[in-house]
């Protein structure tokens, strides 16, 4: 990060909020359960307790999400757990209708 | 080798010997045959009658611990397990390996699916497992140090891309998790304990019987009613519950229930054509239920109960009156008979209505009566500081203190999560001074709710115009699901707002907010968040 310089405006609060020597606290916010406290950039909230630094739409990403099994208690991993929760929605943007939720089994 | 056969063949030598064991022998039986049966595929059976089979003897847990993992065995693991042979294997499991009540102390709220719980773990846990679920969800598991260490190699094969998320490429978080939290976590929730074994020697009391229920609803407000529990075979009831919510519409419902560990009773009831579920905790003598009923298609809508057998007073509705005010008090419980005294300078004007398990008095509280709480008396029985008898109203609190709500619904097949508040009263104690440590808590006071922009940001994206409303019960419904065109960049209709309950109480009126993240959906649904 010491070679890097903040360019813009979040870049900047990114900057203030992980210094080098606070890595092993890794950003590992109290958080409300069941929501993610991996802000990076956030699933529920993001770094900075708010919503602006969030992918949004979240929909034109959220496959992003789901092959990289980066929230894997918010969003279904495809590639170990669940893969084939989003086969029939090739566009979630503009399927997301049909995107369900992985339920417990009883 | 083919152990199946060779356990079918065991089994069926073994048949005579089960039908002159008891019932609970039987069931021990039963789920270890059905382990034998389903499980040593690929556990393996050690013959050590301590810890007979590899891993699942070195572990405890939950009924909802023992089902995910079932679940998972079944889904990723190809574990095939009929529904009755997976009831049976829960029960068992739950019965000979589950959490004495102590170690549930203070974590029940994952289990009792309450919403918008702020969890604190230690740094080392927090850091490495809250980061994607809570830190309830491992502190109710007993497990060795290997099972610990196992259960981290298992989160590198299953999720491999938890070592990004964790900061792998800037500190050594796999030998972080291995040989500093797994250790930990042995010796913070160790297989074997002393209060498991205590509890595995207690005597588990019955819970069939007529019970007097209290508790609260988001929908429909406070509530009162009889429970007779019937019991239908070893640990498991019908119940039906008769009452009536706050303004006095009737309540009757009936399900079943299965209590697991002799103390955990779960239940699924259909209460007046709503499905719910009761997660609740047996006291050890058997005299109480309490934990929290909640729909069960939106866990969220629900809210705490308590259930008495013996004797006692359960609620005080309101617990607080004004000096020089007249007001209804009603008292609940079970078994209230004799006179009502609601402590010095509160005088019963006159008893408005009256049942075994709850009365309804006129009371009225002196100019001259000490601020204070008093004990509530019905004959015998008494409730320690059930009543507060206050000056004004000088501070209102939200709860809860921090909130998130889920867009959903507008077609798609996730509902919208809502979100729910209530306002807490104080008095300023003894130094007049509201906000500081002698306040005097009231209750859960009326209030009337509105919603407002959280800071500038909100303003400026006009999430107030989008993210949800809220009625005049506190309860908030976030908006539809989806990319909306209408906002910058088709932006889903998320918010950050916050949430205004204004109070109105003799000359006072009081607001006090909490802040409400109106975010998105969640795809993930699991038994323990």
């Amino acid at each position: 990060m010491k070679h890097l310089k903040s360019f813009n405006k979040k870049a900047k609060m990114l900057d203030r909020t992980v210094s080098p020597d606070q890595v092993e606290d890794v950003v590992a916010m109290q958080s409300i359960v069941g929501c993610t406290s991996v802000n990076d950039p956030g699933w529920e909230v993001d770094p900075f307790g708010g919503l602006g630094s969030l992918c949004q739409p979240m929909e034109a990403d959220l496959y992003g999400c789901a092959d990289a099994c980066w929230w894997p208690a918010q969003v279904p991993d495809t590639m170990s757990s669940h893969p084939n929760w989003s086969q029939d929605v090739v566009k979630a943007d503009e399927d997301w209708r049909k995107l369900d939720s992985i339920f417990p089994e009883e | 080798m083919n152990k199946n056969k060779i356990t079918r063949a065991l089994l069926g030598a073994g048949a005579l010997t089960l039908m002159s064991l008891s019932p609970a022998q039987a069931q021990d039986a039963d789920g270890t045959s059905i382990i034998r049966e389903r499980c040593t595929v690929c556990h393996i059976d050690s013959g050590d009658a301590d810890k007979p089979f590899s891993r699942i003897s070195e572990q405890r847990k939950t009924p909802e611990g023992w089902m995910m993992t079932i679940s998972r065995m079944q889904k990723l693991r190809g574990a095939v397990i009929p529904a009755n042979e997976k009831r049976a294997l829960v029960k068992y499991l739950a019965d000979n390996q589950g959490l004495a009540p102590t170690e549930t102390d203070g974590l029940r709220y994952v289990l009792e699916k309450e919403p918008n719980v702020l969890e604190s773990f230690d740094p080392l846990i927090q850091e490495t497992c809250v980061r994607c679920h809570s830190g309830a969800r491992i502190a109710l598991q007993r497990r060795t140090e290997d099972e610990w260490k196992w259960l981290v190699h298992f989160h590198m094969g299953q999720q491999p891309t938890a070592e990004l998320h964790a900061g792998a490429r800037d500190r050594d978080w796999f030998g972080i998790a291995l040989n500093q939290v797994a250790p930990k976590l042995g010796q913070d929730y160790a297989l074997d304990t002393k209060a498991w074994s205590q509890w595995q020697a207690a005597v588990k009391q019955p819970l069939n019987g007529t019970w007097a229920m209290s508790g609260f609803l988001p929908q429909r407000g406070n509530f009162n009613a009889d429970v007779v529990v019937t019991k239908t075979d070893n640990d498991h009831y019908e119940l039906t519950l008769n009452g009536q919510y706050e303004d006095g519409s009737k309540l009757s419902g009936s399900g079943k229930a299965v209590v697991y560990t002799g103390y955990e009773w779960r239940a699924s009831v259909t209460l007046d054509g709503v499905k719910m579920r009761q997660v609740l905790a047996a006291s050890a003598d058997g005299k109480t239920l309490a934990g929290r009923m909640f729909e069960r298609d939106a866990d969220v809508m629900g809210g705490p109960v308590t259930a008495v057998k013996a004797n006692a007073i359960t609620k005080i509705s309101p617990s607080y009156i004004r000096q020089g005010e007249r007001k209804l008090i009603t008292v609940s419980g079970s078994q209230l008979k004799g006179t009502v005294a609601l402590g010095s300078g509160v005088k019963v004007i006159r008893v408005q209505s009256r049942d075994n398990n709850h009365l309804t008095v006129l009371a009225e509280a002196s100019h001259s009566a000490a601020v204070g709480s008093r004990n509530v008396q019905v004959g015998k029985t008494s409730s320690k500081g059930a009543l507060t008898v206050y000056d004004q109203l000088a501070r209102v609190e939200i709860t809860p203190v921090d909130s998130i709500a889920r867009v959903g619904g507008a077609g798609g097949l996730i509902p919208k999560q809502k979100s729910w508040y209530r306002a807490v009263g104080y008095a300023a104690g003894q130094d007049g001074k509201p906000g500081t440590a002698d306040d005097l808590r009231l209750g859960y006071m009326p209030a009337s709710w509105s919603l407002k922009p959280f800071n500038e940001i909100a303003v400026h994206d006009e999430d107030i115009k989008y993210a949800g409303t809220i009625d005049s019960r506190g309860i908030f419904t976030p908006g539809d699901a989806g990319p909306n065109p209408a906002r910058k960049m088709s932006t889903n209709n998320v918010g950050n707002l916050a949430v205004v309950g204004t109070v109105e109480d003799g000359q006072q009126t009081v607001s006090a907010e909490t802040h409400l993240l109106v975010t998105v959906q969640k795809f993930v649904q699991a038994l323990i968040d």
